[in-house]
């Protein structure tokens, strides 16, 4: 049977199969590496705190499923309040940096004038800027101010973070729909007003929603600012809460990997809805080739 | 005559402010969060600035910069940290990102779940990773050390993260796996973007499957390696979080890295003067990296961003 199909196959495609086996064999391995470490993030959350720790059998599945985790995670940790703290930060700082991607990204897109390559290499530059070095200075004004250890210092922190990438990106979002576009609504008889509604925006929409993710996601993924800003239990947001649990001598894993857990499903829900949109938004926004 | 003389200079004068003001909440987030800090940076290192003595405030000269080089026992080999945690985490993340782009430039079915799944750790956050990765190389529960136990590849459980010899190895490791998306995004974007018309004339001229490999993919996609490398280099040297969350820098600064250094030696001790000297110094690296990094790959020779 085999000899008989070997026959039909000639040496390219032979070579193609084993290519093609290589290929898919080294995809598998790679998808295995990804979710490796989720997957044990994730049931671990589920194990009871003897399964956890017990050395002589570590177990590849939970014996027993308990929500135990998570219901200690909100009842004696205040995970609801980082919650909430994160999700208002991360939800505001997404709305005014769309906003300003939506003005400076127009205006990028659209206007010429004096400055425009200038103002476009410092939004580049600025990506290279480590955050830990323009927050010692910043920490210095905010604490003349007194404006430490409140939630809007985070927020003005995220806003003018992430504003720059948003901005860049939101320019090639513009610049893919062509001027030609809007005046045909205009001579259509659409007000420049209507044209940008029932235009515009729609074609756009894909960057918004790039956008507002970017924005979000960074918000919702800072640790630093906030270990720095913030000191009282009150104004953590979820991953400073998570690390205050860390660094005890008595690390509260099944809690830490139910918290953890958490904080991942709204980006991985976000990703997963908008993946081709972001994918677009982060080839078009630091890289033009 | 007069009347459109000012109507002009009118609509002029809108156009020309226009552009400035939709930019402006975007200008003043730019000068407020990177300009102002950055000059103030350079400033402070050059002097005695320590948080817990506000009212001992002086320009010092050089003494920041003179206590970094010449009394700081660990610069040295937080220093040296640096290069490694850089050359580890981008080496590896190109070459796993290319060969992941690579392998999935032919269209398959399926394919489309699998690029949604493996590209999601782009949108995971640093500590939630870093989270993981300590939890899996946790010496004594850790499912790492349990699979190579099982697999009779080791005899005693290693201590990962409280070894100084293999604690960077375990944060590079895990800054390996939420690095590989953006390499492997780009790459793929760009080899998609390759016409197919020139592996033809390839072909017709004789080229071979490595030639063709060499010449032409890597060749064509060349722009795209040079700024995503550039890119990851400057953000892996920036990264804190990671190790923040995996070692804290430790044990005794065996995994610590400059920009985490400046986050201890400002927070722990409290004398800004001294970390904005480091910063100063980390700064000066970074600018001159980028601009070595390009001359030598010949970047303007290579295309336009």
């Amino acid at each position: 049977m085999i000899s008989s199909m070997r026959r039909y196959l000639s040496p390219h495609m032979v070579k193609q199969g084993a290519l093609n086996f290589c290929r898919f064999l080294l995809l598998g391995v790679y998808l295995f590496f990804v979710l490796a470490p989720v997957y044990w993030m994730v049931i671990t959350a589920f194990k009871t705190d003897t399964e956890i720790v017990n050395v002589n059998n570590i177990t590849y599945f939970p014996q027993h499923f308990t929500l135990d985790n998570f219901i200690s995670l909100f009842s004696q940790l205040k995970f609801g309040g980082f919650l909430k703290n994160s999700i208002i930060l991360s939800t505001g700082t997404a709305i005014v940096v769309l906003i300003y991607a939506i003005l400076g990204g127009y205006a990028l897109a659209r206007y010429k004038f004096r400055g425009k390559s200038t103002i476009i290499l410092f939004f580049l530059i600025s990506q290279m800027i480590p955050g830990i070095l323009v927050i010692i200075p910043l920490y210095l004004i905010f604490a003349k101010l007194h404006l430490i250890n409140t939630l809007f210092v985070l927020l003005i922190i995220y806003i003018m973070g992430n504003t720059p990438f948003c901005v860049i990106t939101m320019r090639s979002f513009f610049e893919r729909i062509p001027v030609s576009l809007e005046e045909a609504a205009r001579v259509d008889g659409c007000s420049r007003m209507e044209a940008l509604v029932r235009v515009i925006i729609p074609v756009l929409f894909p960057g918004i929603v790039a956008v507002f993710i970017f924005a979000f996601t960074g918000a919702w993924n800072d640790l630093l600012a906030g270990v720095i800003f913030t000191s009282s239990q009150a104004k953590w947001t979820v991953p400073v809460g998570m690390k205050s649990l860390i660094g005890k001598y008595n690390v509260r894993w099944g809690e830490l990997m139910a918290g953890g857990t958490l904080a991942l499903l709204p980006t991985v829900i976000m990703f997963a809805f908008v993946q081709r949109y972001v994918v677009d938004g982060l080839t078009a926004g630091s890289v033009k080739g | 005559m007069l009347r459109n003389d000012a109507k002009y200079a009118k609509k002029f004068q809108k156009t020309a402010l226009e552009p400035y003001l939709l930019l402006l909440p975007v200008l003043v987030s730019m000068l407020f969060m990177f300009g102002y800090p950055l000059i103030n940076s350079f400033l402070l290192s050059f002097t005695h600035y320590r948080l817990i003595e506000p009212n001992n405030i002086y320009f010092n000269g050089m003494e920041n910069f003179v206590n970094l080089f010449q009394k700081d026992e660990y610069l040295g080999l937080v220093a040296m940290n640096s290069l490694k945690w850089v050359l580890g985490c981008v080496s590896v993340q190109f070459f796993l990102g290319l060969v992941l782009a690579l392998a999935l430039k032919k269209p398959f079915k399926g394919r489309g779940v699998y690029q949604s799944i493996i590209f999601v750790p782009w949108a995971f956050s640093s500590f939630a990773v870093g989270l993981m990765f300590r939890w899996s190389f946790n010496g004594e529960y850790g499912v790492i050390n349990d699979l190579l136990m099982r697999s009779s590849l080791i005899t005693e459980k290693i201590s990962w993260l409280g070894s100084s010899k293999l604690s960077l190895l375990t944060v590079i490791i895990a800054m390996v796996w939420i690095g590989v998306p953006f390499f492997g995004i780009m790459l793929l974007a760009a080899l998609q973007s390759i016409p197919s018309e020139i592996y033809e004339a390839a072909v017709l001229d004789g080229c071979g499957a490595i030639r063709k490999f060499f010449s032409v993919t890597l060749a064509y996609i060349k722009p795209t390696i040079i700024v995503t490398i550039l890119l990851r280099t400057i953000w892996v040297f920036n990264a804190v979080e990671m190790i923040m969350v995996v070692t804290e820098g430790g044990p005794t600064y065996s995994s610590e890295t400059l920009a985490s250094y400046i986050y201890s030696r400002a927070f722990s001790t409290y004398d800004f003067g001294l970390a904005a000297a480091l910063g100063t110094v980390f700064m000066v690296g970074l600018s001159a990296y980028a601009l070595v990094f390009l001359r030598v790959t010949k970047f303007e020779e290579a295309g336009d961003f």
